[in-house]
């Protein structure tokens, strides 16, 4: 039995999760791959026309599934963290799916996600209805889910030290692990927080590969995921009330706690075309960054950025903070 | 204190609110095109609209001479339950630091908060006062909108142009006035012979149209921003009714659960046919209410949204597979600055022609909704 994982929204996050989870109760996974022009095609066509990029790249990628496996996981999102829910399309993905895929209809498999507490959603509880569908017999599923959760508990444990996503996606296909802690970029110029959600930040079409042009730029990189969950929520107590989405207020929290980290020199808020909850999260980080005193930007590119410009913006913002960090090392600040 | 508070569907019925309170109240203009310039300007560019248009709002009624501005903060996973603090930020940023914002949040959210900002706002007015002027304004709202509804009924059919809803001005205007409960039924039954007396034209049932009016609750309670579509279907002798009325929505989220009528919880149960759970805003209840009005007779169904609504796009997104399944023609209409009020009227039109020839038997098709031709048209890829 073959079962698609699309290569879009959180996938990015929790693959080896899900692809532990599936071999180990004998699917065989098919990952949809990296975003291609043909995916986009798909699902911009079959999206509605006004819904953000990142859902219409989602549904490219479910339709690539249906075509090449038997069923595909589309997970439904409501919550990891109490009180905080997913955004709205998270929630109802299953539903937008099969309102604009046809054929999806009895082809996704979508567990409910709807926990207190637990980021790592490998409970029982959630996979319950693949027992169901397929028959798998409960210890079959919780043995499944035990090893699934070493291995995500890993890979977190690699992004904690400092790997961004692609790079711990790829020491866990290559099974390389703590070995890749060796490649993290630590000798750049300067240093800069790259923040979005993974979906923005590692699909080239929505960030055109923003990281690797800024190391090209001899510089290093930190993003959301290095922050530890408790750290980011930590530094948003500040706060009369918390984001909705627990992704945005970790993106938020993060940048928070870089806007204190000494050796951060500048933001870059990467977000996707059409998204909701950034025009907050964009707003309440503009607004902190301008009260510390930290350079920011947002890069939201759309059909008309072409890489040639987007390379010339970064290299100014790139350029701005190396002679900041000049100016103030010479100043023996 | 000098209270506003933001412009919504029946404003008349806030002013009262604060009115009871004794405040001095600064009444919010109308929005218009400088309302909503304003806000854009101030508010950030991706919020949705009704956030903009509220802080066009506060703008105008700061520069009225408002000095508190007073606002439910919203529940559920969604931008509106973040707006009063986003509306702060902005007003801070600009300077004004005089302007108090008060938001009132879910009580069981933050009781501490939620007692304090009562006590603000009750102004020292006694209890018992208070309790039996918020039962005359509960009351208030019922008859108003009762009213409303039977002017959605009259305007159809009126045979002087514009008569009804010059009749309809007149009765707010009375409704401002009122001070009592017992003024308050002498005044309804007035109003109602008002409207009773407006001469209609026989119209045979089967060539009646009745159209639903879905979907977020600002765009669908607030006519300048819908530029007045209930009014615009009226005069192409439309039928309408919208899924949310001010009652209903006191009764659906003031009035504790268990005495809340059953209607709100049928609704959310025809809306999980397709929905499975509750996702934030109104979506389910958007789904609900078009399978309602299929269920009562109703002939087609327009449903209204802030451009990139986060929870409408995904009734959106079901929007032609709904229509299908059940039977109705649904048109979406998604709204934001630039939407043009001609554009928009073309679109009705044709849509209301469609529901005429449809009932007459001439076409059994069910709209291909307009958003799904764009796209197909245009195949834009936006990235
Ligand atoms: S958070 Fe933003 S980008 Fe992500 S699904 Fe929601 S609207 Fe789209
Ligand atoms: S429901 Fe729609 S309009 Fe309301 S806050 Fe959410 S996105 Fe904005």
């Amino acid at each position: 039995m073959k079962i698609a994982i699309p290569h879009a929204l959180l996938y990015y996050y929790y693959f080896p999760l899900w692809d532990t989870l599936f071999r180990e109760l004998g699917f065989e996974v098919v990952d949809t791959g990296i975003t291609n022009k043909d995916i986009l095609d798909k699902g911009s066509k079959a999206a509605v026309s006004d819904i953000c990029a990142p859902i219409k790249i989602f549904t490219g990628h479910v339709i690539e599934g249906l075509e090449k496996a038997d069923y595909v996981f589309v997970p439904r999102f409501a919550r990891i963290k109490k009180p905080e829910y997913f955004c709205p399309k998270f929630m109802g993905l299953p539903d937008i799916i099969e309102g604009t895929v046809e054929g999806s209809s009895g082809r996704i498999i979508s567990p409910i996600i709807h926990e207190k507490n637990n980021e790592d959603i490998s409970s029982p509880k959630i996979y319950g209805i693949l027992t169901e569908i397929f028959g798998f017999s409960h210890r079959e599923l919780r043995l499944a889910l035990k090893k699934a959760e070493e291995v995500f508990l890993r890979f977190k444990s690699l992004l904690h030290s400092g790997l961004t996503c692609d790079k711990a996606l790829e020491s866990y296909r290559t099974q390389r692990w703590e070995e890749d802690l060796k490649r993290v970029k630590k000798d750049g110029e300067v240093t800069i927080a790259v923040l979005g959600y993974v979906y923005d930040v590692y699909d080239s079409f929505i960030s055109m590969d923003v990281i690797k042009k800024l190391e090209a730029m001899n510089v290093n990189i930190k993003t959301f995921e290095m922050v530890p969950t408790d750290i980011a929520y930590e530094n948003l107590r500040h706060y009369r009330k918390r984001l909705f989405w627990t992704f945005s207020n970790r993106v938020l929290g993060a940048g928070l706690f870089y806007l204190k980290d000494p050796e951060v020199d500048g933001l870059i808020h990467v977000t996707a075309f059409g998204c909701g909850p950034d025009a907050i999260v964009g707003r309440f980080l503009q607004y902190e960054s301008d009260i510390a005193g930290k350079p920011f930007t947002t890069l939201r590119v759309d059909e008309h950025t072409g890489e040639g410009h987007m390379i010339t913006r970064l290299e100014a913002f790139v350029d701005m903070l190396k002679r900041k960090k000049w100016a103030r090392v010479s100043h023996g600040i | 204190m000098k209270v506003s508070f933001p412009y919504m569907g029946s404003t008349i019925v806030y002013k009262k609110l604060f009115e009871f309170l004794e405040h001095e109240v600064i009444m919010p203009p109308k929005p218009t095109q400088r309302t909503m310039d304003l806000g854009v300007k101030y508010s950030p560019e991706f919020a949705c609209i009704p956030l903009k248009m509220v802080m066009g709002t506060y703008l105008e009624a700061i520069e009225k001479g408002a000095k508190v501005l007073v606002t439910s903060g919203g529940h559920g996973p969604c931008r509106a339950g973040f707006y009063g603090d986003t509306h702060r930020n902005i007003l801070k940023s600009l300077g004004y630091d005089d302007v108090e914002l008060i938001i009132f949040d879910a009580p069981q959210d933050n009781w501490k908060a939620f007692w304090r900002n009562v006590q603000k706002i009750r102004n020292g007015v006694p209890w018992p006062k208070v309790i039996n002027r918020m039962y005359t304004l509960y009351r208030f709202v019922q008859k108003l909108d009762e009213l409303e509804k039977m002017v959605q009924k009259i305007r159809p059919y009126e045979i002087n142009k514009g008569q009804t809803t010059q009749v309809w001005n007149e009765i707010q205007e009375k409704f401002d006035k009122i001070k009592t409960r017992k003024e308050l039924y002498k005044v309804y039954e007035e109003c109602k012979k008002m409207l009773l007396s407006i001469p209609t034209k026989e119209v045979d049932e089967k060539d009646k149209i009745r159209v639903g009016i879905v979907g977020e609750i600002y765009v669908v309670m607030e006519s300048s921003i819908n530029f007045g579509i209930e009014e615009i279907l009226g005069n192409l002798g439309v039928e309408v009714e919208r899924s949310l009325y001010l009652f209903e929505w006191i009764n659906d989220n003031l009035v504790p659960w268990a005495l809340r009528p059953k209607r709100f919880k049928e609704i959310i149960k025809k809306g999980q046919r397709y929905i499975k759970i509750l996702i934030g805003g109104h979506a389910v209840e958007t789904v609900g209410h078009i399978i309602d009005f299929k269920e009562r007779g109703f002939d087609g169904i327009i449903h209204l949204m802030p451009f990139a609504c986060l929870p409408e796009l995904v009734t959106q997104s079901l929007i032609p597979k709904i229509s299908k399944e059940v039977d109705i023609p649904i048109l979406s209409l998604p709204i934001d600055e630039q939407t043009g009020k001609a554009n928009m009227l073309t679109r009705i039109e044709a849509f209301v022609d469609l529901l005429r020839n449809r009932k007459k038997g001439r076409t059994k098709e069910v709209f291909v909704n307009e958003f799904q031709q764009h796209a197909d048209e245009e195949r834009v890829v936006v990235v």
